[in-house]
């Protein structure tokens, strides 16, 4: 009985400590003697193919649909732009959490959606078989190399094949919410393939699913997604000039879904537009500025007749 | 690329710690703030260990080549450490048979008739004919034993001991007569952690009581700061004056060799890797174990652990002069485990394995499990003491093994009689350690069965000399209360309670080091202001 009792013990122990279920963490002293990950080619060309597609297009619309529903609040602007583009194009998104994934992809229509791919972390996201083959079903993710080396497929290939791309320049997820420096990788694809960019602002993930949660918070957080328009670069012009330009409209749509548009326009022609990077304060004040709940006064946040509540 | 030793800082992210306990291990979960030493990874290991043995005999450090020593007509003899190195036993083949079937191969050519192989086992238990097989290979041990030319050394045996002389100490110098009287005496070494090797190798090896008792007292021990630096340690100083000695005598051709850290093999490799880097595997791995090990009695595990044979790698070989040899080896053996300490702590926690040098094949008894953690883990540093002067020591072991009989008969009696009067090392050493060593019974099982030397107990109480000196508190996590009291020390059923009992001495919030344990691992501590 206590041999049993120990066991028990033992593999709760386990899988506290060893964190089942969740990502491994290390030790902060260990951390600069960490490996470097064993970087394995993971080919992911089968989930571009038709039965992947199928499966996706089930468990994206009857299941990761309606639990993003149920956990946040999402409104979508300017999907106009999309209309009479074609593609392959490239989108490009500030990245602050998880849900900016899902949350972009469902807010595509769908004959958009079933042909985008996204560039994913392959040190992150393709380190095991069953995450890199999960993201690869769910999200048609293909990995990307944040700190160069080998690729099974490249981004290049992809875009060849038709497959609109979705690119997180950051590289990785903001740590307080605002944005970070943009590389020049979503740049370079633009002008060497010659695809349009589609800049994306979205507002609020971080607040509802910040990095170290694996669950949006509770509440049903709202969030803003806003599509601007497309970007081409210009014949001559090279991934150094192209790059601040995505980072301008990005900027500029975060301005814009924070205010108004004609006011963002405004700002923008007369280079005011407000660093997206946020004020030098200190990090909490930037957290609390990141955290406080979406608000947009020209929709959803106007009074109702019917709430009781005046402005 | 191996990566180097380190100090963890146990954090909210530190999963539970592997703490080695005799025949089993536990998770342990230390309070934050522990400071966990790490052994440096494992060097690159020779692929050709063939060619770079050839290479090292015929290229030697301030020596000629070794077949230009070898002539027909003269008395070749070869030594080599015992049984208790390496820890675990290496995976077959030995090192130690593929050197002297290498120095076999050129005493051949040059046509050597004379030649004796001699384990120098000092006094140690003497080894069984498989374990004398098992270092030497079939071939060696075909062609040496049934003929009686592959000998364990025999200290009592008075026909062969030649006295040497005195060192300019008025240390007596008597080691194994073949050996001395020899035209040529190789010596094939295992040096698995610092204080091994150099004169330790024939000075001590080779010796009998007489010479051994000059160096093996607890007024040396006590000022050897620590074993595992020969430049600071006084028994290290004692048999570097008899080597000295030695070498204006006997021609010595000593062969070093050092090891990686492949200490388990697969599926027991999980025990060496650092525990947040625990694949599933590993983790299923532990926990298989750890039940089976549960469900297992005790004879089954003993067997379990004692079957294990380590898969080391050979990091460096170097033959020629003992001191140009052996400076060369140190170097290559403070590579593979020196870590950097910065400072003391109040607390050091070891936990103290199935094996020792002293239980290959047999038990861990308490007199054993104690000179294992307070002889040779308190002292694997380099500078100052891993915990400070009047600090604590938490072992890890449930001191429950008991005697064996055969191996080690006098440790029965030190048990029992002995540390019943007192356990000071002192104190025993000036009363009883003579009566021991010339007891007769014990001289005969010495010389005639496979039992340790009378003395034997003595010296490991002595290793152990230094530790007690300079803690005031030893307490043993899991052990058995009756048997830790015996040895003068105290019990606790959690490393919680150990902290409480050692509060008296050290705070309530003391500083923690954690030596992980093994692989091997010298702590190289430095103090502001201290050498």
């Amino acid at each position: 009985m206590s041999w049993l009792r120990d066991g028990v013990s033992d593999v709760r122990r386990t899988a506290d400590g060893w964190r089942w279920g969740r990502r491994s963490q290390v030790p902060r002293s260990a951390e600069p003697f960490v490996l470097a990950p064993q970087t394995t080619v993971f080919r992911t060309d089968w989930a571009r193919r038709r039965p992947a597609r199928i499966a996706r297009e089930v468990t994206q619309k009857g299941a990761l649909e309606p639990l993003l529903r149920s956990q946040v609040r999402a409104r979508v602007e300017g999907l106009d732009v999309l209309a009479g583009l074609e593609g392959p194009v490239i989108f490009v998104a500030n990245h602050a959490s998880h849900l900016d994934t899902p949350l972009i992809l469902l807010s595509l229509p769908d004959e958009w959606r079933r042909r985008t791919a996204v560039a994913a972390a392959a040190d992150y996201f393709f380190d095991t078989w069953w995450r890199a083959v999960g993201s690869a079903v769910l999200f048609n993710t293909f990995p990307i190399e944040r700190r160069g080396g080998t690729m099974a497929t490249t981004p290049g290939e992809v875009l060849a094949e038709g497959w609109s791309l979705v690119i997180f320049p950051e590289g990785t997820r903001s740590t307080d919410g605002f944005v970070g420096r943009f590389q020049l990788g979503a740049a370079f694809l633009a002008t060497k393939h010659g695809v349009p960019v589609v800049p994306i602002a979205h507002r609020g993930t971080f607040a509802a699913m910040p990095r170290g949660q694996g669950w949006p918070s509770p509440g049903r957080r709202r969030l803003t997604v806003r599509f601007g328009e497309p970007l081409r670069p210009r014949p001559d012009e090279s991934p150094r000039d192209f790059g601040p330009r995505i980072k301008d409209a990005v900027a500029a749509l975060l301005d814009e879904d924070r205010s108004t548009w004609w006011e963002a326009r405004r700002r923008a022609s007369a280079g005011a537009t407000p660093d997206p990077a946020g004020p030098d304060v200190a990090p909490w004040r930037r957290v609390w500025e990141q955290t406080a709940p979406v608000t947009d006064p020209g929709s959803a946040e106007a009074p109702r007749a019917w709430s009781g509540r005046r402005s | 690329m191996s990566r180097p030793g380190f100090v963890l800082e146990v954090d909210d992210r530190t999963p539970p710690l592997v703490v080695h306990e005799g025949l089993g291990f536990r998770l342990e979960s230390f309070p934050q703030g522990t400071r966990v030493v790490y052994p440096p990874e494992s060097l690159p290991a020779i692929d050709d260990v063939d060619t770079a043995i050839r290479e090292a005999l015929l290229n030697p450090v301030d020596a000629d080549p070794l077949p230009t020593k070898l002539r027909a007509g003269m008395r070749l003899t070869i030594a080599f450490d015992d049984v208790s190195l390496p820890l675990p036993p290496m995976r077959a083949p030995d090192i130690r048979q593929r050197i002297i079937e290498a120095v076999l191969t050129m005493a051949a050519d040059a046509g050597v008739d004379d030649v004796k192989i001699v384990a120098a086992n000092a006094l140690h238990r003497r080894m069984t004919a498989a374990e004398l097989k098992h270092i030497v290979g079939e071939r060696v041990f075909r062609s040496f034993f049934p003929q009686g030319d592959l000998t364990n050394h025999d200290a009592e045996d008075r026909d062969d001991l030649l006295h040497i002389g005195l060192t300019d100490k008025g240390e007596d110098v008597e080691i194994n007569r073949r050996a001395a009287e020899s035209d040529l005496l190789v010596y094939v070494n295992v040096n698995l952690v610092a204080m091994d090797g150099g004169h330790k190798s024939v000075p001590i090896g080779l010796a009998s009581y007489k010479s051994l008792r000059h160096h093996h007292n607890p007024q040396t021990m006590v000022r050897s700061h620590s074993f595992m630096d020969h430049t600071k340690s006084h028994l290290h100083h004692s048999a570097w004056r008899m080597g000295r000695l030695l070498k204006d005598h006997l021609d010595i051709f000593q062969i070093e060799t050092t090891l990686d850290q492949h200490v388990f093999g697969a599926p027991y490799d999980f025990l060496m890797k650092r525990e947040w880097e625990w694949s599933v595997r590993d983790q299923a791995s532990m926990l298989a174990m750890r039940r089976g090990l549960g469900a297992a009695p005790r004879r089954l595990r003993h067997r379990l652990f004692h079957d294990l044979r380590a898969p080391y790698g050979l990091t460096g070989i170097h033959a020629g002069d003992t001191e140009a040899v052996h400076e060369r080896t140190i170097a290559t053996v403070h590579r593979q485990q020196l870590v950097e300490l910065q400072g003391q702590s109040d607390v050091l926690v070891m936990g103290v394995p199935y094996l020792g040098p002293y239980n290959v094949n047999s038990s861990m008894n308490p007199i054993l499990a104690t000179c294992m953690g307070l002889g040779y883990y308190f002292n694997s540093y380099r500078g100052q003491p891993v915990v400070r002067r009047g600090g604590a020591v938490i072992l890890y072991h449930p001191l429950n093994e008991g005697f064996n009989q055969l191996h080690h008969p006098s440790y029965v009696d030190f048990y029992e009689e002995i540390l019943a009067e007192s356990t000071d090392p002192a104190v025993i050493g000036e009363k009883y350690e003579r009566q021991f060593a010339e007891d007769p019974w014990y001289v005969h099982l010495y010389r005639t069965s496979h039992a340790y030397h009378g003395v034997h107990p003595f010296y490991m109480w002595y290793w152990a000399a230094h530790a007690m000196d300079h803690v005031s508190e030893v307490i043993w996590v899991g052990a058995d209360r009756k048997v830790a009291s015996r040895l003068g020390f105290r019990a606790a059923s959690t490393l919680a309670d150990a902290l409480e009992m050692a509060s008296g001495a050290v705070g309530t919030n003391p500083s923690i080091s954690y030596l992980r344990n093994p692989p091997h691992l010298i702590a190289d501590v430095s103090v502001p202001g201290q050498p």
